[in-house]
């Protein structure tokens, strides 16, 4: 009998979803997602609409489910005395009790586990060390920025050292060095063995930083799995780039010199080029070379590299999050 | 496990406390609460000032009490003034009617007399006695039931209980709580026991203030004679009532903000019901708070000499509450809203967006 109540021990490992749905009203949240996530970064991918949050409120038991079941390395979002102990949550509401300094606001909510204060204020200040606000601890949040907001947010998510770390957007306002910075914070927890699961819409930094990727729309799952899978999916569908450059002619007359360029089109300006390409590391790499024949080239972007474009082939033209 | 549900309570509380005693916009809360005792401490002002003056003018024109109680009406006034000496207040004249009215005034130290003339006849004689501590305690009654119990702790409870769940909600931040390993019930139960604390503090402060502020203006004879003669049961049943007032009223605004999105409707509903308490069947007053409370209360307030005579027909009366099934009955109260409220806060979901 009793063997029959312990979970498996791989279900002890896994962020399950069996068939779940939640309706809000008459409007879909996220509809029938069965998902079983290993430890590792993953990233829920998905326009603005599509179901992210929802699936993040879920598992934490911010919201409940209308049908099916969610268990969290084998407990239910609904106990949560069990839960979060092992899951922290950095949700994307910018709001804070009112009148807290950074320490004082995760000091305190880690005072709701019941530990002493000295262990508190040791949790606390290595949670503000890690995130790098450590000169900034004892000012009121209300004068932080938005970077560190979002950083006072994560170490009051990580300061229990949690197994499970769910984060809602949480490289949104970060400058480019702290956005590295933690990046390599989610690689080091995830080297560790525990789930960081990271909502995102934008592709560039998903592929960056995920082991694997559930990407989203208008409720369902429509893509799940390794990122390399999802990479080459991208891969075959061209990808736009736009080349600012002093002879752009010249620069169009090369670029065909690739079989996997299919596209290329002079901007308007006169001053710029937009060529559409199978294989983006090739064409990268044939763009060193004529840098260094002569064409001055100004700046190099991706145009479409963005998780509205992979939407566009993945769905079949649907435009995300309507 | 009740040590750690007992520290997680505490950590809630302490959590609570700044938003409960310090929040900017709950600085009307205070302004309610102590209003009463500023109105008792400028009570207090006027009735020192004019025992002083009374007691200059005294000194200054001695007249003897039994000499001013022996005026009759249809004396002249230079009969009056003959007997008592000019006038040491005012002497003032008004022709009203083709009647010429005159008003003297006298002291004899204690009470005020206004002799009034028509046409240099004594027509009236009216006496101002000093004010005396049952006239006070009779008065402070009246405000207590009727404002500090009805209105002050009323409001403030809707201000501080409804904020606890519902300004968090319109703040965006009770999620943190909702993501820490804490049972619902535990943060129910810190968070009431946070609004408790704040209102039975402000508002128990202002009661003993107003009480003091009462007692403040009397002779040390005045005071103790009132203190051995049940003063003391008065003042503990003040206190009393006011806490209980905050218990009572505390979970209902408590319960209000976890069930309605907009809990200023549920505390006019509310409002309306134990306003309407006065003019209530026996039956149906005993399903309020303030019938409670109105038992508990030590000296019953006199009735408003100015209602109307037709709602002064709906007045029922119905015997008080014994003390013991009062206060049984507003914790039985409290404990069922805190259930309920408990059922609520497991089922709570957050959706900032829908609040």
């Amino acid at each position: 009998m009793t063997s029959q109540m312990t979970p498996p021990p791989i279900e002890q490992s896994l962020i399950l979803f069996e068939d779940v749905s939640r309706f809000y009203g008459e409007v879909l949240g996220v509809n029938r997602v069965t998902l079983s996530i290993p430890p590792g970064i993953t990233s829920l991918v998905g326009p603005n609409g599509s179901g992210k949050t929802t699936l993040m409120n879920l598992m934490t038991g911010l919201i409940r489910p209308t049908r099916g079941s969610i268990r969290i390395r084998g407990v239910a979002p609904s106990d949560p005395e069990k839960l979060f102990h092992f899951v922290g949550y950095s949700t994307q509401f910018d709001s804070f009790p009112k009148g807290l300094t950074g320490f004082q606001f995760v000091y305190s909510f880690l005072r709701l586990f019941g530990w002493d204060h000295a262990e508190c204020q040791d949790r606390a200040s290595q949670a503000i060390a890690r995130v790098g606000l450590k000169n900034a601890a004892q000012r009121k949040i209300e004068g932080y920025s938005k970077g560190m907001r979002q950083r006072i947010k994560l170490a009051q998510a990580l300061a229990h050292d949690p197994q499970v770390l769910v984060l809602d957007e949480p490289l949104n306002g970060l400058d480019p060095l702290v956005r590295a910075e933690t990046i390599a914070l989610f690689r080091e927890l995830a080297a560790q063995g525990r789930h960081v699961l990271v909502s995102s819409h934008i592709l560039h930094e998903v592929d960056m930083i995920s082991d694997q990727v559930i990407l989203l729309s208008n409720g369902y799952v429509v893509a799940e799995g390794k990122i390399q899978g999802v990479r080459s999916e991208i891969r075959d569908h061209p990808m736009q780039v736009l080349i600012r450059c002093n002879r752009p002619s010249a620069l169009a007359a090369r670029v065909f010199e690739l079989d996997t360029v299919v596209e290329a089109r002079l901007h308007a300006d006169g001053g710029g080029l937009l060529v559409k390409t199978r294989d983006a590391d090739r064409f990268y790499r044939l763009l060193n070379h004529i840098a260094l024949d002569g064409i001055d080239i100004e700046s190099v972007a991706p145009a479409d590299d963005n998780v509205n474009s992979v939407y566009e082939y993945l769905i079949g033209g649907e435009e995300p999050g309507r | 496990m009740m040590a750690r549900y007992w520290a997680q309570i505490r950590a809630v509380i302490r959590l609570e406390m700044k938003k409960t005693f310090l929040a900017r916009r709950g600085f009307w809360v205070y302004v309610l609460a102590f209003a009463p005792a500023l109105m008792f401490a400028a009570h207090d002002l006027s009735m020192l000032r004019s025992r002083e003056e009374r007691s200059a003018i005294a000194a200054a024109h001695p007249v003897p009490e039994q000499a001013l109680r022996s005026i009759q009406p249809g004396m002249t006034r230079e009969e009056v003034i003959a007997q008592l000496g000019e006038p040491n207040v005012d002497d003032r004249s008004v022709r009203f009617r083709r009647t010429r009215r005159e008003f003297l005034t006298y002291t004899d130290g204690r009470s005020r007399y206004l002799f009034g003339f028509a046409d240099g006849q004594l027509e009236s004689v009216s006496i101002r006695e000093e004010e005396t501590l049952p006239q006070d305690s009779l008065i402070f009654a009246t405000v207590f039931q009727f404002f500090f119990l009805r209105l002050a702790i009323f409001f403030g409870c809707v201000g501080i209980f409804t904020n606890l769940f519902r300004g968090e909600m319109i703040d965006k931040s009770l999620h943190y709580y909702l993501l820490a390993p804490l049972r619902r019930e535990a943060l129910l139960i810190g968070k009431y026991l946070a609004g408790l604390l704040a209102t039975v503090v402000i508002f128990t402060t202002s009661a003993a203030l107003q009480l003091w502020l009462l007692l403040a203006p009397y002779g040390s004879s005045s005071v103790s004679q009132f203190l051995q003669t049940g003063g003391w049961r008065q003042i503990a049943g003040y206190l009393g009532v006011t806490a209980l007032a905050c218990l009572g009223y505390g979970s209902v605004f408590l319960a209000s903000g976890l069930f309605f999105r907009n809990p200023l409707i549920p505390a006019g509903a509310v409002l309306l019901w134990e306003s309407a308490n006065l003019f209530l069947p026996a039956a149906l007053k005993r399903i309020s708070v303030i019938f409670y409370l109105q038992s508990l209360c030590p000296v019953v307030a006199p009735p408003d000499r100015q209602i109307n005579p037709l709602l002064a027909l709906l007045i029922s009366s119905a015997e008080p509450a014994p003390a013991a099934l009062a206060i049984a009955g507003l914790f039985a109260l409290t404990a069922i809203v805190l259930v309920l409220a408990a059922r609520k806060a497991r089922t709570l979901e957050i959706s900032y967006g829908a609040d």
